[in-house]
């Protein structure tokens, strides 16, 4: 038995008994795997013992518990499940752009968990994204940290524990540069949305945090005077606008703000110091390298393209180092892929800060793990490989930052979701399926001839 | 259109016209239908019976019934008398905008004593947009409905519905019940278009939703305290007819019927109604029996569609193949029926949309062709949909004064030779006419859906989409129901399902589609005007520059076949 027909084996396995059990699984046991931990470094020959869904033991000549499922890495690299920080997959609606403040729409309502896109990333060895509103607007809606479990509901597909987080932005989106209101003949146009410049965007933030405040001395004073007895005291109204702002301020919410100028970076950051409150995460922040050193005072990390830039006036000055130099000052730095494509190759451009910059490999391995696990407040759970963490993993033929590799199978909590040995016969049961499909009734055209699909016209008649 | 419909009792009462008294309250005959088969539904069939009809109500029903002097015998040889079908949700007795006449304005009048703009406004009640128009009812009285659940079919809170009798010269004549229940959507858009404000997304739809309900029970908690005796002092509460209209919702006195057909949207409803401690109901419901289980849980009927998704159009011989999850839904669709009432989940048939009165019971029969039992599919026509409506004291089976809504069969209604011949509304006959074609009339054909109309925007697109200078050629697969529009979009910027898709019947249209384009994902929204075979309009993506697209629907005018000649087999 070749090594890669007992790995399809073996996962074919696991693959069944998952889907026999529901969320029951049973132990995993990774044989001889070159891990890439990291937080600690890359250990070669080790065993990974995957266990209710964790990481339980880290070393060699590990013992299979009863009923664990063996998985022989000889040759594989495992390394922890990527993490991509700034995503649109699986959502029916990605802007609420009609007002410039809409803190009170939320991504988690509108999650497609049947979506096509999350096999996609899961091929390439992704396990958790943090799903963002669009950069229509100032003030966005609510994210949601999802870990990509293919095939679950919405509700378990969340990342329990993860931090709220809300969508800033600034810049060109929000001012419509680029954009016009969609004109209908015959229709009224849309009046334009203010703000128009980036003053604007610093005046639409002060307002609202201003309002915020306001809001929850309202509420301050109402829980004050409950507590001090007074009675047939009606509650504030309780505002969802206002709400997730309050969060912010009091710490409990995390902003990700869409930015790509250093001006609007200084801007928004000089703003959150005024009312006392963190950012983030500065998202794409293309020229953040010009100010790393007020972006790591402030704390704030950044979350950025590889290698992409002059699609639009404000990405003029954007450069391929700038991973590598926000790094050095001391700034969380991630690569995302704000894209349902590039979302499958992230290893790459996670590779290309080596060259760009000199980043070490686990530098920038960090990237697409761990610094991404920062940023979303899950760095105790994912990130890293580490005793007690996650299972979130993804297993490569060879080191992912070759092109030549690829994922043999991606792991979250502990089961299995993507395995590459089982998609020549999905893909076979897929056309088998549809073949069986195009000939019944409902997807025969109505009337006509036997057919369905994109077969043409046959001029005969025959009925079925 | 001729109608060749019209009461039998018209002729008797075309002598009291004079008398306008008399013609108000419009009294029906008394009738006998003798030696027919009688299916009470809440009792064992009578082979061999009469039953007897007077003054809008059932007086008797039995074997030996006597036929009393007064009545007008109908001769029951050969025909079975049903309770009469109850559409359990849909727009009848709402007349049509004008074509052209910006739709949506004209069919959704504003309520200027709200605080919540159009759209969001739950005290809108139907009852003050229906018409008579007994003309009207003619396709859904050859369908056998007598009886209908009435509520607005565009906006996000729609209001107040109502249970109609699709019969009387009045408004006031017709109502049985209202209001039934309230009525949520999750599009925007309010009646297809390009209405521009918030909510201008699902996910504004939501936040929208739950904001309303959390003011109305700060609105309650308001009032309470200042109607409470310590009130001096107090500033007024704003009096907000939207927020009183949602009292019976919170206070669980009247369901809320949300109009979901995904599992992600029902899903999306239950969260809700949960959050909010909400009696609800699913309308739609096409992928309801995958979420069976929680369904039945939760104790929520549906309200489920019979007109299933199926192919209406060939393909476009450039188009893709299909998307595999699009080919299931239209074969999994027509068995969801038997799979919820294997889960004991409660449910009433719905036609779906008017314009598809024609396939109801068609398609009523491909449900129990997919498995379920013809006394659960009756049910679901008849007692048990009154049951989920809350009007099964006076609806809905054959029984001693119950309304005289009734559906006469020639054959038993599963039969594929079954052809309604009359229906009682209120005790008035109607007669269906003999269709000139019989298959269209009692929908014997399989498969035989009508051909795209100019009207509707179903059917296979070939689109070209212009974005910052770039052509990229899409195929836009589009299904219309109602206002609501859903498909998928496929080609160079990616394929997918499009969403928040609405269009007015002026053919303004607009939807959202999840695109990727220079290396970016994004959503594009896509608002424009369909034009017979031809659509076009613009799409706007965040970042970029106002695209254009324009696109033909080829193979509408095209022979999908030669000619359907009678088989020889």
């Amino acid at each position: 038995m070749t090594k890669s027909a007992r790995l399809l084996a073996v996962l074919a396995l696991i693959a069944s008994s998952a889907a026999g059990q529901g969320n029951r699984v049973s132990p995993i046991l990774i044989r001889n795997a070159t891990v890439l931990t990291v937080t600690r470094g890359t250990l070669t020959g080790t065993d990974l013992l995957l266990q209710n869904g964790r990481i339980a033991a880290i070393g060699t000549g590990l013992v299979a518990p009863n009923g664990a499922t063996i998985i022989d890495a000889t040759g594989r690299y495992v390394m922890p499940g990527i993490i991509d920080p700034h995503s649109h997959l699986m959502v029916d609606a990605i802007n609420e752009g009609s007002l410039s403040v809409t803190s009170m729409v939320r991504i988690a309502d509108v999650l497609n968990p049947t979506s096509v896109g999350i096999h996609r990333a899961l091929a390439g060895g992704v396990t958790t994204i943090n799903i963002l509103h669009g950069s229509a607007n100032t003030i966005g809606g609510q994210n949601a940290t999802v870990k990509l479990k293919d095939g679950r509901s919405a509700s378990e597909m969340l990342f329990p524990g993860a931090m709220p987080g809300i969508k800033f932005a600034l810049g060109e989106n929000v001012t419509r540069k680029n954009s016009n209101t969609v004109i209908v003949q015959g229709q009224p146009q849309a009046p334009r949305r203010y703000p128009t410049s980036r003053m604007g965007q610093a005046e639409v933030l002060r307002d609202a945090f201003v309002r915020a405040r306001d809001y929850r001395a309202d509420w301050d004073d109402f829980r004050a005077r409950t507590a001090r007895g007074q009675r047939g005291l009606v509650a504030p109204r309780r505002d969802l606008e206002l709400e997730p702002l309050v969060e912010v301020l009091d710490g409990k919410r995390l902003v990700h703000a869409h930015s790509y100028r250093a001006d609007e970076m200084l801007m928004l950051l000089d703003l959150a110091d005024e009312f006392g409150f963190k950012v983030k995460t500065l998202q794409h922040g293309l020229e953040g390298y010009k100010i790393a050193p007020e972006i790591a005072k402030h704390g704030a990390g950044l979350s950025t393209f590889a290698d992409s830039w002059s699609y639009k006036i404000e990405a003029y000055d954007a450069i391929p180092y700038n991973v590598a130099i926000l790094m050095r000052h001391g700034v969380v730095a991630t690569i995302n892929s704000d894209s349902d494509e590039r979302i499958r190759r992230l290893n790459i451009d996670a590779a290309k800060m080596m060259r760009y910059g000199g980043l070490t490999e686990e530098e920038a391995l960090r990237t697409i793990t761990y610094n991404g696990a920062l940023q979303l407040g899950v760095q105790d759970r994912v990130g890293s490989i580490e005793v007690g963490k996650d299972a979130d993993l993804a297993i490569w033929s060879g080191h992912p930052f070759s092109v030549y590799s690829r994922v043999d199978a991606t792991l979250i909590d502990g089961e299995v979701f993507f395995d590459r040995s089982r998609e020549a016969a999905e893909q076979a049961e897929l056309a088998r399926e549809r073949a069986v499909l195009e000939k019944a009734e409902p997807n025969m055209v109505p009337g006509g001839p036997g057919r369905a699909g994109r077969a043409p016209p046959t001029p005969t008649g025959e009925n079925n | 259109m001729v109608h060749s419909l019209r009461p039998i009792g018209a002729v008797a009462f075309g002598t009291l016209a004079a008398f306008p008294l008399a013609a108000q309250r419009n009294v029906p005959a008394t009738y006998a239908i003798t030696n027919a088969r009688l299916v009470p539904v809440s009792a064992p069939v009578i082979e061999r019976g009469t039953i007897v009809v007077r003054n809008g109500l059932i007086v008797a029903l039995g074997v030996n019934q006597a036929v009393p002097a007064d009545a007008r015998v109908i001769d029951g040889a050969g025909l079975s008398v049903y309770p009469g079908f109850i559409d359990a949700h849909g727009t009848l007795g709402i007349p049509s905008p004008p074509a052209g006449g910006g739709g949506a304005a004209a069919a959704r009048p504003s309520a200027p004593n709200s605080s919540y703009p159009v759209g969001l406004q739950p005290e809108m009640r139907v009852l003050d947009q229906l018409r008579a128009d007994e003309s009207g009812f003619a396709s859904a009285h050859a369908a056998g409905i007598t009886t209908a659940l009435t509520a607005q079919g565009a906006g996000v809170f729609r209001g107040q519905s109502a249970v109609i009798s699709l019969g009387g010269e009045e408004v006031s004549a017709m109502v049985v019940k209202a209001p039934i229940a309230q009525h949520v959507g999750f599009s925007i858009g309010g009646g297809g278009g390009a209405r521009s404000g918030y909510p201008g997304s699902l996910m504004g739809v939501f936040a929208a939703l739950r904001q309303e309900l959390l003011d109305a029970q700060s609105y309650r908690a308001e009032q309470a305290a200042y109607n409470s005796s310590n009130a001096r002092g107090m500033r007024r509460p704003d009096r907000d007819p939207s927020l009183d209209a949602l009292q019976p919702v919170l206070e669980r006195q009247i369901p809320i019927v949300f109009f979901a057909n995904s599992q992600r949207e029902i899903e999306r409803a239950l969260d809700l109604a949960q959050e909010f401690n909400l009696r609800a109901m699913i309308a739609g419901g096409s992928e309801a029996w995958r979420v069976a289980a929680r369904l039945k849980r939760e104790n929520v009927p549906v309200l489920l569609s019979v007109n299933f998704p199926r192919r209406t159009t060939a393909p476009a011989a450039e188009a893709d193949p299909d998307p595999i999850r699009v080919l299931r839904e239209r074969v999994e669709a027509p068995k969801g029926p038997s799979l919820l009432a294997q889960a004991g989940v409660r449910f009433a048939f719905q036609s779906g949309a008017s314009s598809a009165l024609g396939e109801f019971l068609p398609n009523v029969r491909r449900a129990v062709d997919n498995g379920l039992s013809p006394d659960v599919a009756l049910r679901a026509l008849t007692l048990g949909s009154a049951e989920i409506l809350g009007v099964a004291d006076r609806l809905g089976s054959l029984e001693e004064g119950k309304i005289a809504n009734l559906t006469i069969t020639r054959g038993d209604v599963f039969s594929r030779e079954a052809r309604v011949t009359q229906v009682f509304v209120d005790g008035r006959a109607f007669t269906i006419p003999d269709s000139p074609a019989p298959a269209a009339a009692a929908g014997g054909a399989r498969g035989a859906a009508p051909p795209p109309s100019a009207r509707t925007a179903t059917g296979t697109w070939t689109v070209n989409v212009e974005i910052d200078g770039t052509t990229h050629a899409v195929t836009l697969a589009l299904r219309q129901d109602g206002d609501k529009l859903t498909g998928t979009m496929q080609g160079a910027m990616g394929s997918g399902e499009i969403q928040n898709g609405s269009i007015g019947t002026d053919g303004e249209f607009r939807f959202t589609a999840t695109i990727t384009i220079r290396d970016g994902t994004e959503e594009g929204i896509f608002v424009g005007l369909l034009d017979n075979n031809a659509l076009r309009g613009g799409v706007s993506i965040v970042g970029h520059a106002l695209g254009r697209f324009s696109g033909t629907r080829p193979d509408a005018n095209a022979p999908t076949a030669t000619p359907r000649r009678p088989s020889t087999r």
